[in-house]
């Protein structure tokens, strides 16, 4: 087997590479990360990864609604479909909704200008927010329970319920992150408190867009 | 969830306990190898399934002794040939290419030390789990109960495939080592990501479809079902009057996508392969991964062409026969690349290597038949069980099973730092390499002869008898592949106990890339603290260098000094 050639040489070189503390600046290096290669935490201690991850994540739930948005629009209007009124109780935790991304992004202004008991505060005020619309939801599907109106009665209800379940659901998700950032001690981690407020508020406010456009298609597509 | 455990805090001189090292560790080599075991389990048992579905078509009076203890109803024919499918694709075809080798390799091939969230990548391997616990149980269940549990299963799979999937493609995009940049990536890790952000877009459709589907046949609900037609049904039959189209697209969607998603690993796996063993370059490495991302990207549009038989938009076949036949586009590609590889290269026909063209072989005579069923009018004479069956096995099944032999046998001294036997290896490949061809081959013509949709009824019924010898053939050879298979069992147990290779045999086929450049079996914290810089592309193969090849991460001035 020509394999069995190794390369002891080559071994060395690594050695003498590194004993040497870089210096070796490779061509088209990235990030500008000629610290002379003395980065050896570099790779975890980068947010970058939360930002990504958090970026996909939402193109990868954006496609679950939108798989059943496309099943929604071609059922729409066959076998007993029989459209669903939307609960007033549901404009009203629209409104909670949105208000609680504006605080989000307040808490996050006043934690660049340092001021954290404030953060805190409204923070906190967006947490409360968060669970009032998940209690409204809940309050809304009773009231159409109430009027007879279950996910078994006809299609449309079904997507109904599924549609608001399972935005309420990802909020819950929300909610629990929201928690989660508030509670964690910010002394030990790899992430600054910033980085982690920053990379919940893109979740929450994708969930209050999302919501935005299941409502006007649950409004629109009866 | 986000999280912090990103495994600096690997390389401690304390030793983990067992649990945490081996069964439920968050460190990627070790998860990889796990969905390497998992594939392992999946496919001995899928081929024993398999070779009781033959046995059965061919001789349908013998009693099979493993059925015997169930009903040896059609219900159960059909359950057997669930489980044969649930294994093979999904823990078999989309966990060992991606899951398996990508978990262990991608980090090491891009310099990094981990996997962007470890945690969760934990998560998604014990879902995966639960998951084929689900399935296997599933079989065991009355079809009604099973089928649901099925459903779940498959649900849960989605789940666990969407967070790897998420894991490769924030690794790949972020973790990537001093100088790694995208042209210099390997083709193998091109292929994992890629694959990862199909995964990602095709399967939370079928988590959906998964979704609505359970909640019809457990809570009621109607998105399937046809509640007008439903109510005037008694009630025992109500699950007959489902609305199968809606679900099917929604499938099939996923479905048609997850053949690339088998397939596009595999296709990097090749590329890789073909190039350090026939010490070349890729030739037009950018168009093939070019051809990569258009696999991806009209892999992700074809779903409609497995509608052809139930009825669509008239317009709507055109397209996606014109869709489906612009696949051979990019695969016309990958397959030149290949050939212009191999052309004029100084071959080394190692086992890995005899695979890999096997793979290439097989690639060419499953995706020619491809053609007959992408067009819709060719389809109609074509779409006949045998054909089919014969079809997806040549170029999805048998061909991504080369793949994963041939990097199986590649990466062996990479993961165990042991090598498998080269000639019991080529053995193997040589019986296995003439089985496949002589059980799938003759499905086609089967196919053609027998069942085909043209033929008048009183012909296919002459013909019938003819096809039984073809049946019984393609039987007997079955039995004799699935036995050859025994060849690779001892081969790899036989390996597992041979003495480790010696530190100088580390990179024992002189490959290129960043995982050679530590020890076989790497050791556990990767790179150490030493995090090595790529200084040029993954496939080079200089004239005039004392070894004939020039590592990702030696400089240029240190390999200059190694000129002979």
């Amino acid at each position: 087997m020509p394999g069995s050639i190794a390369t002891p040489e080559i071994e060395l070189i690594i050695e003498k590479k590194n004993g040497g503390g870089g210096g070796n600046l490779p061509p088209n290096g990235r990030n500008g990360g000629g610290d002379n290669g003395k980065r050896p935490r570099g790779e975890n201690s980068s947010p970058k990864r939360y930002y990504t991850g958090m970026a996909l994540g939402i193109v990868s739930i954006l496609m679950f609604f939108m798989a059943l948005a496309s099943a929604f629009l071609l059922r729409r209007g066959h076998g007993g479909w029989v459209p669903v009124r939307i609960p007033t109780l549901m404009w009203f935790n629209t409104a909670v909704l949105l208000a609680s991304s504006a605080t989000l992004e307040m808490a996050r202004h006043r934690l660049a200008q340092g001021l954290v008991s404030a953060y805190r505060i409204l923070w906190l005020v967006t947490t409360v927010l968060g669970i009032g619309f998940l209690i409204g939801q809940f309050v809304a599907w009773r009231q159409l329970v109430a009027e007879g109106i279950y996910l078994a009665s006809n299609p449309a209800s079904s997507f109904f319920y599924i549609f608001t379940g399972a935005h309420a659901l990802h909020l819950l998700g929300g909610v629990t992150a929201l928690i989660f950032v508030a509670r964690r001690n910010f002394d030990q981690a790899h992430v600054t408190r910033s980085v982690a407020a920053e990379v919940t508020s893109y979740y929450w406010h994708f969930m209050d867009a999302l919501w935005l456009f299941l409502l006007v298609l649950l409004f629109l597509g009866k | 969830m986000v999280t912090h455990d990103d495994g600096a805090s690997a390389p401690q001189p304390t030793r983990a306990p067992f649990l945490a090292r081996y069964v439920f560790s968050t460190h990627h080599k070790t998860i990889g190898l796990q969905y390497l075991w998992l594939a392992l389990a999946s496919v001995l048992v899928g081929v024993v399934l398999s070779t009781l579905l033959r046995v059965h078509s061919s001789w349908p009076d013998t009693a099979i002794p493993f059925l015997n203890g169930f009903e040896n109803s059609p219900e159960r024919y059909a359950a057997v040939r669930l489980l044969h499918g649930s294994l093979m694709v999904f823990f078999v075809l989309t966990a060992a290419p991606q899951l398996g080798f990508g978990n262990y390799l991608l980090p090491l091939q891009i310099g990094a030390s981990e996997m962007a969230f470890p945690t969760l990548n934990l998560l998604s391997f014990w879902l995966t789990v639960a998951s084929l616990g689900g399935m296997a149980a599933s079989f065991f269940y009355a079809p009604e109960t099973g089928i649901n549990v099925w459903l779940a299963s498959a649900a849960i799979f989605s789940l666990a495939a969407l967070l790897s999937a998420l894991n490769f493609t924030v690794t790949t995009i972020d973790l990537r080592a001093e100088g790694m940049t995208l042209p210099r990536l390997p083709v193998t890790v091109w292929a994992w990501f890629l694959n990862s952000i199909l995964s990602m877009l095709i399967f939370s459709v079928l988590l959906a479809g998964c979704t609505a589907l359970l909640s019809d046949r457990v809570l009621g609900s109607q998105f399937f079902s046809d509640a007008s037609f439903l109510a005037a049904q008694p009630q025992n039959l109500v699950r007959q009057g489902s609305l199968p189209i809606l679900w099917q697209r929604l499938f099939w969607y996923f479905a048609q996508a997850e053949v690339y998603v088998a397939m596009l690993p595999c296709f990097g796996i090749i590329t890789h392969l073909v190039a350090t063993f026939s010490r070349k370059p890729v030739w037009k490495e950018r168009l093939v991964v070019l051809a990569l991302c258009g696999v991806g990207l009209i892999g992700f549009c074809v779903w409609g062409y497995h509608m052809f038989a139930t009825g669509m938009n008239p317009y709507a076949p055109l397209v996606f026969a014109v869709l489906a036949s612009s696949l051979g586009v990019p695969a016309a590609f990958l397959l030149a690349s290949w050939l212009g590889t191999l052309w004029e290269a100084r071959l080394q026909l190692t086992t890995s290597m005899l695979f890999s063209i096997g793979f290439i072989s097989l690639f060419i005579a499953g995706g020619l038949s491809g053609i007959f069923l992408a067009r819709h009018d060719l389809s109609t004479a074509a779409v006949s069980e045998d054909f089919v069956i014969g079809h997806f096995h040549l170029v999805m099944g048998v061909a991504a099973t080369f793949a994963i032999l041939a990097a199986l046998f590649f990466w062996f001294p990479k993961l165990f730092g042991r090598r498998l036997s080269e000639p019991l290896g080529k053995a193997h490949f040589w019986i296995t390499f003439a089985g496949v061809y002589l059980i799938f081959m003759p499905m086609h013509w089967l196919g053609l002869l027998t069942q085909s949709n043209l033929l008048p009824d009183e012909q296919r019924a002459a013909l019938a008898s003819a096809g039984a010898s073809i049946r019984t053939l393609v039987t007997v050879a079955t039995i004799c592949t699935v036995f050859a298979q025994v060849l690779f069992v001892i081969n790899f147990v036989q390996a597992l106990v041979r003495r480790k290779i010696s530190q100088e045999e580390d990179n024992p086929w002189r490959a290129t890339t960043l995982e050679w450049s530590v020890a076989s079996p790497a050791p556990e914290s990767n790179f150490a603290n030493a995090r090595p810089t790529v200084y040029r592309g993954a496939y080079e193969f200089p004239e005039g260098l004392a070894s004939d090849f020039a590592p990702q991460h030696v400089a240029p001035e240190l390999l200059a000094q190694k000129v002979r």
